[in-house]
């Protein structure tokens, strides 16, 4: 089957899934007790009937709930996802400024995840039952074991309150300025206004809520990619490269690791779509701008135009993530290809 | 895996015994010895209202394992019936399900928690509420995995032949043989229940503030880091049961790893 | 950031040593970093209510009236230079300073005064009642004001002090939206403008606000008074009191405004920090609901009067620390007729359990409190809620702790919607009369749905003559009946009068607490 078409058939079965999450988070929303208006306008705009009456109509409040639902759906298509009772700003925009924080954060997060996992993992796999082995499969653990908000706390009490090696929370230090805004990433951002300063105090802000970010995912990372690697390892034309001689190193990153590295790349993949979300409590202890801990906030404050914005966007890029993965799954594995 | 069943029996153990085990009440508050450094009277220390952190975190264990056991389990039996009614029937109905899990496998967990959370309102029940709806489709998909393998075979064929009802074939002939890979995951699974568990209420979202839960507690020394003791200890309980589960789950991974493999 | 501050210092030497360079320094933005556990929706005078509006307008916008910077037991001119009061006590004429102009370059004149007064007053945003007992504001000429009442109002001076008298630029207000008549409430547009920028005549000119992130302000180059010393003042909403501690130890903020007493012992030993200690007048109090279908059996008068005495007052005092008090009631010890702590209500169990049998109650009942996720003058209201909550469950009452998000939370309280709450009020002027506020049918009766209906007539006839008496020796009279009444009867269980701590960095002058606007940035200098 050609590429094209495979990613055309997945893209029409993604329509109904699409559907299916508009429908949830629409349900979610309705199924909380009390007033949509009440909880949408507050108190001044209520004692006003004009807008009461304005409100209904823009989203169809006095209609059954399945117009109801027709007319969100018509609103989503027009890109308006409501206001934020919070912030009072269209959810659109809230989500346009707080998801490059986030994007940058857990990029940051899977390129550590992805570093040390592969790393740990080769390494545990090729060393196999020696002590480094061992360790590293005791590192993946406790990684996969650690409560991200605990591991947070400690890093910052150790590097940040005790040594004052690293800063504290947010994306900067409150003296500097935020460049620029071209990507809304701070580090892209400052490299791009050839502010130095600003890019490395923006990278030393990522270190801590990075590494704490990562620390799921470099312990799954590391597991996976050990297996995997086991079981390339003991497989015939790896023996057969073994055998016709050659150099041990060109057997493992020639032969063994392109192969052994597929389904490393859908960990990754799986792993990237949830740290956006995993993000949520490291944002919130990190007080890191980010759709996170809007989300939290959304929450707690029961801002549900918001927790459906946050929650259909995140859907949105697993399933994009997700889509990606099982793209270069099938470019990464011959056998797919034929299939 | 010996080690993960010591500390997890440990825990247990500790849970079944806390009321003997503790020598404070985990409500009980000493404002005079409010944030004492762990010492002789208080081995873990005392917390901003006195409260003994040892007595706490020893209290705790009855809140996080029954409640994360809690949830798998709820989780694990309406994922099994869904994902058993689904794969047995087929056609339609399974085509509907699977697309529903799908929608909420697509959903962010923790968001999705949140939001169920928030919207019910903190307490430890609607914690628990709020994650099975996120829990569940994982095990629907696994379960109809494996009733659509074992459907096939020669005996279900035989208890169909001899006129068994349908439900009695699913019951009796099927979902045995496929409960046995659907508690090897939920064993897995303990470790990260726990996490998110203790997540949630760490948010706020679970236990109410005076409750010794491990996430809540750890939340509360937030605002005491000179105070590292608060939230040091209930976090390393949190850890070392995550630790142990996870050893546990390894340990039964490999052993049923060959026959899940085959089932993929 | 300290290095920053010693370069500053140091600069600020040199420019003293070689008197003829010291332009240099000014070269240097000189910046002020705050942290502080941001508390408001809205920066828009005539609608913001909160201690962080009242900071933030303190040093953006200018009243007729001001106290001096360290205390608040008299009155001084600000944009007014004298005034004077009719007999009847119904008019107040004030005569303007002529050289005062707006962060817009505009000139401030009566019409100024007259348009934001009267949009105060007719937006009847949440600070509009302080606007109550004002009849009319009439421009005389361009320099004089007559503010005309409806009935004596002891306390009007000490109100115009506050954020919602701030006199702002009318044109420019107007042509973002702005209106002053009486149908302000629902065509006033100006608020979203106003909570991005200022058009006053203080010493700052807002920036930029960003809602629970940070509020920035910069220098007004058109100030009529001295020019302030620093040109940019950050304000970070940094909600939790220990990481303003760290960040202030790590030397990113130069005062932090909201450490609490716990942490003043390690910060005193901290030789690059000083220490401010004070009583602050805010009171955290328990408040029932009278009306039964909210409040339940809180509404119950020997319910409310059990509670009052079942509380751990000292219990209390110790978990708060620092300087402060058990107030002996709603109105703060130190204020004019106020009663003093030695006449605070005593922890009395066995008495508590009588009245709670008297009620009906013998075996206690359950009940949710509610209360917002907060930090208070550095006391948690979630570690008060707790011990609140150990005090009552030892009289057979459970409580269970609702916690909300502040601003959700607010939304509950104003509304009247809680039925068991645990809150605090800051004045909004130095003045017992802030405190008939807490008397039914006023604004915070009227959050416990305390109404004239369903309160007791004594109270109701005090209520209305603290209201109008000016004479001190009644006064003080009337303030002791009410708060005597207060403690016997009444939704209001008065628990703390916290401390105030401010921590920051060495060498920084000026650092005074006010009662009225916590501190001014405009005084501070290093």
């Amino acid at each position: 089957m050609p590429l094209y078409v495979y990613i055309l058939r997945r893209l029409a079965l993604m329509i109904p899934l699409l559907i299916g999450i508009t429908l949830v988070s629409f349900l979610i929303a309705n199924a909380i007790p009390g007033d949509p208006v009440a909880a949408n306008l507050g108190q001044r705009a209520m004692s006003d009937p004009e807008i009461v009456e304005a409100f209904r109509r823009e989203w169809g409040l006095d209609k059954p709930v399945v117009i109801q639902y027709i007319t969100y759906l018509n609103n989503l298509l027009h890109g308006n996802l409501g206001r934020s009772i919070k912030s009072r700003r269209p959810v659109m925009d809230d989500l346009k400024s707080f998801l490059p924080a986030t994007f940058e954060l857990s990029t940051f997060a899977i390129v550590i995840g992805m570093v040390l996992g592969v790393a740990f993992g080769i390494s545990s796999a090729v060393w196999r039952n020696t002590v480094l082995d061992f360790v590293v499969r005791l590192i993946s653990i406790l990684g996969v074991s650690t409560p991200v908000f605990w591991l947070a706390l400690i890093l910052l009490f150790i590097f940040y309150s005790r040594l004052h090696w690293l800063p504290g929370p947010g994306r900067l230090d409150v003296t500097v300025m935020p460049p620029p805004t071209f990507t809304g990433l701070y580090t892209l951002d400052s490299l791009l206004a050839g502010q130095w300063g600003t890019f490395l105090n923006a990278l030393k802000h990522l270190i801590l809520p990075g590494f704490v970010l990562a620390s799921y995912t470099t312990g799954l990372i590391a597991r996976v990619t050990r297996s995997s690697m086991l079981e390339v390892l003991g497989q015939e034309y790896v023996r057969t490269a073994r055998s016709k001689g050659l150099h041990e190193r060109v057997v493992i990153m020639r032969h063994a690791l392109a192969n052994a590295l597929i389904p490393v790349v859908t960990v990754i993949g799986l792993s990237y779509g949830n740290l956006l979300s995993g993000a949520v409590l490291t944002e919130t202890i990190f007080a890191w701008p980010g759709i996170g801990r809007y989300a939290f906030r959304a929450s707690v404050s029961l801002d549900f135009p918001a927790i459906m914005g946050v929650s259909l966007l995140i859907s949105l890029i697993f399933v994009a993530t997700n889509l990606v993965v099982d793209v270069l799954y099938h470019l990464l594995d011959p056998r797919l290809r034929t299939g | 895996m010996v080690l993960g069943i010591f500390v997890v029996v440990m825990w247990v153990l500790i849970a079944i015994f806390t009321p003997q085990l503790a020598p404070y009440g985990p409500l009980e508050q000493n404002i005079p010895e409010r944030l004492q450094e762990p010492g002789p009277g208080h081995l873990m220390g005392t917390d901003q209202l006195g409260r003994d952190v040892l007595s706490r975190v020893l209290y705790g264990s009855r809140i996080s394992l029954p409640f994360s056991l809690l949830v798998i389990i709820v989780a694990f039996v309406l994922g099994t019936i869904v994902g058993a009614i689904a794969g047995y029937i087929g056609g339609i109905w399974d085509e509907l399900m699977m697309r529903i899990t799908e929608v909420f496998m697509a959903f962010p967990t923790i968001i999705l928690a949140m939001a169920v959370a928030a919207a019910l309102g903190p307490s430890l029940i609607n914690a628990v509420i709020a994650m099975v709806v996120v829990w569940w489709p994982n095990y629907a998909r696994v379960v109809r995995g494996l009733v659509i393998g074992t459907k096939k075979n020669e005996y279900v064929e035989a208890a169909r032949a001899i006129g068994a009802s349908d439900f009695r074939i699913l019951a009796r002939t099927i979902l045995p043989n496929c409960v046995a890979p659907g508690i090897v995951m939920a064993t897995v699974d303990i470790g990260n229940a726990i996490l998110m568990f203790a997540g949630l209420s760490f948010l706020g979202l679970g236990a109410e503030p005076s409750t010794p839960e491990w996430g809540r507690m750890v939340s509360d020394g937030i605002d005491f880091f000179d105070q590292w003791w608060m939230s040091a200890f209930p976090g390393l309980a949190i850890f070392s049961l995550v630790v142990a589960f996870n050893f546990i789950g390894d340990g039964i991974r490999d052993l049923a790893d060959p026959r899940m493999r085959r089932q993929r | 950031m300290r290095n920053y501050v010693r370069f500053t210092i140091m600069l600020i030497l040199l420019a003293g040593l070689i008197v003829p360079m010291s332009g240099m320094a000014a070269q240097e933005e000189r910046v002020l970093v705050v942290g502080h556990a941001e508390s408001t929706d809205s920066l828009d005078p005539a609608r913001a209510f909160t201690p962080t509006s009242s900071m933030i307008h303190q040093a953006v916008y200018d009243t007729l009236v001001t106290f001096p910077p360290d205390s608040v037991d008299r009155i001084v001119p600000e944009l007014a230079e004298s005034w004077e009061v009719s007999d009847d006590g119904l008019t107040y004429t004030f005569y303007l300073r002529q050289d005062v102009v707006f962060s817009t370059g505009n000139p401030m004149t009566a019409d100024d005064v007259v348009f934001s007064f009267m949009r105060a007053k007719n937006i009847t945003g949440n600070p509009s009642f302080l606007a109550e007992t004002i009849e009319s504001v009439e421009a005389i000429d361009d320099y004089t004001v007559a503010i005309h009442l409806s009935e004596p109002d002891p306390a009007l001076l000490a109100k115009l002090i506050f954020g919602v008298f701030s006199v702002m630029d009318a044109d420019e207000v107007i042509a973002h939206g702005g209106v002053d008549n009486e149908d302000a409430a629902e065509e006033d547009a100006a608020e979203d403008w106003l909570n991005q920028n200022s058009v006053g005549t203080g010493p700052y000119i807002l920036e930029s606000w960003d809602p629970q992130v940070e509020t920035v302000l910069v220098r007004n180059p058109n100030y009529w008074g001295d020019p302030p010393y620093f040109d940019r003042i950050i304000i970070r909403n940094i909600p939790e009191a220990a990481t303003q501690k760290i960040s202030l130890e790590a030397g990113e903020i130069d005062i932090a405004l909201d450490i609490t007493a716990d942490q003043v012992p390690a910060l005193e030993e901290n030789e690059a920090i000083e220490v401010f200690q004070g009583t602050s007048p805010a009171i955290i109090f328990l408040l029932c609901n009278q009306d039964e279908e909210i409040g339940g059996p809180m509404s119950n008068p020997l319910v409310q009067l059990a509670i009052r005495y079942a509380i751990d007052y000292d219990g209390i005092l110790e978990l708060a620390g620092g300087a402060a008090v058990q107030p002996a009631s709603v109105i703060p010890v130190g204020f004019f007729g106020a009663f003093d702590t030695d006449q605070a209500f005593d922890r009395d169990l066995d008495r508590a359990r009588e009245l709670l049998a008297e009620a009906g109650y013998p075996d206690g009942f359950e009940v949710d409190l509610q209360y917002p996720e907060f930090t208070v003058r550095g006391i948690d209201l979630s570690t008060l809620a707790q011990k609140v909550q150990a005090d009552l469950a030892e009289v057979g009452i459970t409580v269970n702790l609702a916690p909300g998000e502040i601003l959700t939370e607010l939304e509950n309280y104003r509304n009247g919607r809680e039925g068991f709450g645990l809150w605090w009020w800051e004045p909004d002027y130095q003045d017992p009369v802030d405190y008939v506020e807490f008397l039914p049918g006023r604004t915070v009766g009227l959050r416990v749905n305390w109404t004239d209906e369903n309160a007791d007539p004594e109270i109701l006839e005090l209520r209305d003559r603290a209201l109008v008496e000016m004479d001190d020796e009644a006064r003080l009279e009337i303030f002791a009946d009410i708060q005597e009444y207060l403690q016997q009867n009444g939704p209001w269980a008065p628990l703390v009068q916290p401390g105030v701590q401010f921590a920051y960095q060495a060498g920084l002058q000026g650092v005074v607490f006010n009662t009225q606007w916590i501190i001014d940035f405009a005084l501070l200098s290093y």
